[in-house]
């Protein structure tokens, strides 16, 4: 009896594709897709597929010293950071000014691939390890919209101090040491004259044992250079001490709210499979209605129901946990990038609906492929954290483009930029994502063929 | 000749489903489309509502071409009631109508008044405003009947529109569908009841490996086929104590069968026969040919699935 169940319940498993997939192969996918994404990170890349991301760092350099030359150096020396003081240069053109303060404000605020920069103050070389009296901080400017990257690079900046200058450190220290402590005797101050030879940097070398993998020990060290850190949106409308976790509301607004939109708009597209095998798609199809009119009749009530789904969702995250909606250019970017994804999302549903032949193998399918789109498209983890390979990945994905149209609206908007700017800057994903819903609305076109005449 | 079927031509993938089928319907005529199953006549049927696609032969109604250019709009004259039922049932069944009703081509006051008659034709307007899958399996075929002939077609296909329903709920479909057929409409029935198409069809049609076989009224289809005469069933108080006087008859112990081309003139000789067996007769049945007799010497008793 027992033998006779498990055959019958292995000749069903294996006569259904879709139920074997999810059975075997989307837990080999994901486990897949985290461990790019997590073992990316962990190991620095090194040994993942692909290089881990380096966080772009624009670095001005007020003080223009020998200290704060080495002190950029050794920034740069770090595996993690991608320094740049100023613009690339362009062929044939003369290299461009470094960066001023305002143009590294402006590029963290409006640029995704710039996260921090960092300002070294005027009198950083002079007041560099001087304990007794120090100096201007360094000033990290960050935006909030990724809360790690300027965690990690203030740890960085107090290694790279340590890189950067260990002989003058050594001096600094010995002649506070001096000032409080009393002379030290010619024999001592010997000794720390050879040491100070020693631990002077040499070209190609990056700290004291020439080794630059030596973030972790260093990394640990803090108070060695003051830092002050200011955030960027701080002084833009609604910006308050609770900068951070708005931010991250609207990451994960944005993030959560296109996946579900997916899962929602294919199961509407499933009320068409209801239909044939009730019998009220072939009388429909009898009467007046052709194919044509009876999917597009479908894919405009599916959009405006998934315009209503993230726009009531907006309003939630406005209301309880405030997002910036209300701002003229976070609502109109909102609202188009909601007509524009709830259209394409609805164009989804109705091709993969068109695409499958019972309900059940709808909801194998769009599972998979929601869930494969959305952990890739950066709706499941931050795509921050991600290797950066994984941004090309993510370009794929119908969540990809979403996501950035509608992080450009909340995080990256340039508050001066003036409504119609703002729009403008939606263009690419806007025009990816209509153009992606006409390629499902033919595709679902030519796949409703099966419902028409026979 | 409101709706004809000419030298119908389908296969699927190879599989022959109709090879040559033909029929047609007059005005105002009551048309029973019968065969056993995959014998084509779903597949006739479909090709008429225009699901489904001839390879060669033609469709016509009220003389425009239902396969061609412009089938769409002739086909507003043809009612189209499906064997499922094909009706929403998280609406109610005003709104069931009103969606069909408008899918076929209704709009504004005309469509409210036809809403509102096809509601009494049924029966339901008590409860037109309950979801149909409150309903019981009668109501939701009166309901499925009723959106296929809201919009006062000339010509209404029927398939199997008394399945899984109770003798009361059937009379009460018959009786609408002879309603249909006073007001002028001409039908199409196909159904497996044979009984039921027997009584109530004007003409019948069999149709068996894509191809019309037979048809005319159930006495015509009789005389060419079984042909007319009855079979007379005599139970005897006892079996006969001289069976030779029923030579030419089947006796079994107390039953006796015989043919009779005329039973009024034929039978007191049989009875009389009888009596001098030494028998009496207990009880008499008198059977005429039937359209299952007809459909069985036609088609064989072959399982065809």
């Amino acid at each position: 009896m027992m033998r006779t169940i498990l055959w019958v319940n292995w000749l069903r498993l294996k006569r259904d594709r879709v139920a074997l997939g999810l059975t075997f192969v989307l837990p080999i996918i994901f486990f897949s897709i985290f461990a790019m994404i997590f073992g990316g990170m962990g190991r620095g890349g090194g040994s993942g597929p692909g290089p881990a991301r380096r966080t772009r760092v624009a670095v001005v350099d007020e003080d223009r010293t020998d200290i704060s030359r080495r002190m950029i150096q050794a920034l740069a020396a770090q595996e993690s950071l991608e320094i740049r003081t100023r613009a690339l240069q362009i062929e044939g053109q003369p290299p461009a000014e470094p960066y001023t303060v305002e143009e590294a404000r402006q590029l963290v605020r409006t640029q995704t691939r710039y996260p921090v920069a960092v300002v070294i103050p005027e009198g950083f070389g002079d007041s560099f390890a001087n304990f007794a009296a120090p100096g201007e901080p360094i000033t990290l400017l960050y935006d909030t919209a990724n809360p790690i990257a300027y965690q990690m690079v203030a740890g960085l900046l107090q290694a790279a101090a340590m890189q950067a200058a260990p002989d003058i450190l050594l001096e600094r220290g010995v002649g506070t040491l001096e000032a409080f402590g009393g002379l030290l005797t010619d024999a001592q101050k010997g000794v720390i004259d050879r040491l100070k030879t020693m631990l002077v940097p040499t070209p190609g070398t990056n700290g004291p044992d020439g080794n630059g993998d030596d973030e972790s020990i260093f990394g640990g060290v803090t108070g060695l250079v003051r830092v002050d850190t200011v955030d960027v949106r701080a002084d833009e409308a609604g910006g308050d001490e609770q900068g951070p976790q708005r931010s991250l509301v609207a990451y994960y607004a944005a993030g959560i709210g296109v996946m579900f939109l997916l899962f929602s708009m294919t199961g509407a597209g499933g009320s068409l499979l209801d239909e044939e095998e009730r019998g009220t798609l072939d009388r429909v199809l009898s009467s007046d209605i052709s194919m044509t009119r009876l999917l597009l009749g479908n894919w405009i009530f599916f959009a405006v129901v998934g315009m209503l789904q993230i726009g009531i969702m907006f309003v939630w995250g406005a209301a309880v946990f405030g997002l910036a909606l209300w701002q003229p250019n976070q609502l109109s970017g909102s609202i188009l990038m909601t007509v524009v994804t709830a259209l394409s999302a609805s164009a989804f549903g109705i091709v993969l609906a068109t695409l499958c032949t019972s309900r059940a193998q709808l909801g194998g399918l769009s599972t998979i492929i929601i869930l494969i789109m959305s952990a890739l498209g950066g709706s499941m983890v931050p795509r921050f954290v991600m290797p950066a390979f994984m941004d090309t990945t993510a370009r794929f994905t119908f969540n990809g483009w979403a996501l950035d149209g509608y992080l450009k609206v909340f995080w990256y908007n340039d508050p001066d930029a003036g409504v119609l700017r703002s729009l403008a800057a939606l263009a690419p994903e806007v025009g990816v994502l209509l153009a992606m819903t006409v390629v499902f609305l033919l595709a679902a076109r030519a796949f409703a063929r099966r419902w028409e005449t026979a | 000749m409101v709706l004809r079927v000419s030298d119908a031509h389908k296969s699927y993938g190879g599989t022959p489903a109709l090879q040559g089928a033909s029929w047609s319907v007059q005005r105002g005529e009551w048309l029973a489309l019968l065969g056993p199953n995959g014998a084509g006549k779903t597949t006739s049927v479909r090709a008429v509502a225009g699901r489904v696609r001839l390879d060669r032969g033609s469709v016509e109604l009220l003389g425009r071409d239902l396969q061609g250019p412009g089938a769409a709009d002739a086909r507003r004259k043809l009612g189209v009631v499906p064997q499922n039922l094909a009706v929403y049932p998280d609406l109610t069944a005003r709104e069931n109508l009103l969606a069909f009703g408008q899918h076929n081509g209704l709009t504004g006051r005309p469509l409210h008044t036809r809403v509102d008659w096809a509601l009494e034709w049924t029966g339901l307007a008590d409860r037109a405003g309950e979801l149909v899958q409150g309903y019981s399996g009668g109501m939701q075929r009166r309901l499925n009947l009723a959106c296929g002939v809201l919009h006062e077609p000339e010509v209404i296909l029927l398939d199997e529109p008394t399945v899984g329903v109770d003798p009361q709920s059937r009379e009460r479909i018959w009786e609408m569908l002879a309603g249909l057929q006073r007001d002028g409409a001409s039908l199409v029935l196909t159904t497996h009841q044979l009984d039921e198409a027997q009584s109530v069809c004007d003409r019948i049609v069999i149709i068996d490996h894509g191809r019309d076989i037979a048809s005319g009224t159930l006495a015509e289809l009789i005389r060419d086929t079984v042909g007319p005469a009855r079979t007379v069933r005599l139970t005897l108080d006892r079996p006969p104590d001289d069976p030779d006087r029923l030579a030419g008859v089947t006796c079994e112990g107390r039953t006796v069968h015989s043919t009779l081309d005329n039973v009024a003139d034929e039978l007191q000789d049989l009875l009389a026969r009888v009596a001098a067996s030494g028998a009496t007769v207990a009880d008499l049945h008198v059977e005429a040919p039937t359209l299952h007799a007809v459909f069985l010497h036609l088609t064989g008793r072959e399982l065809r699935e």
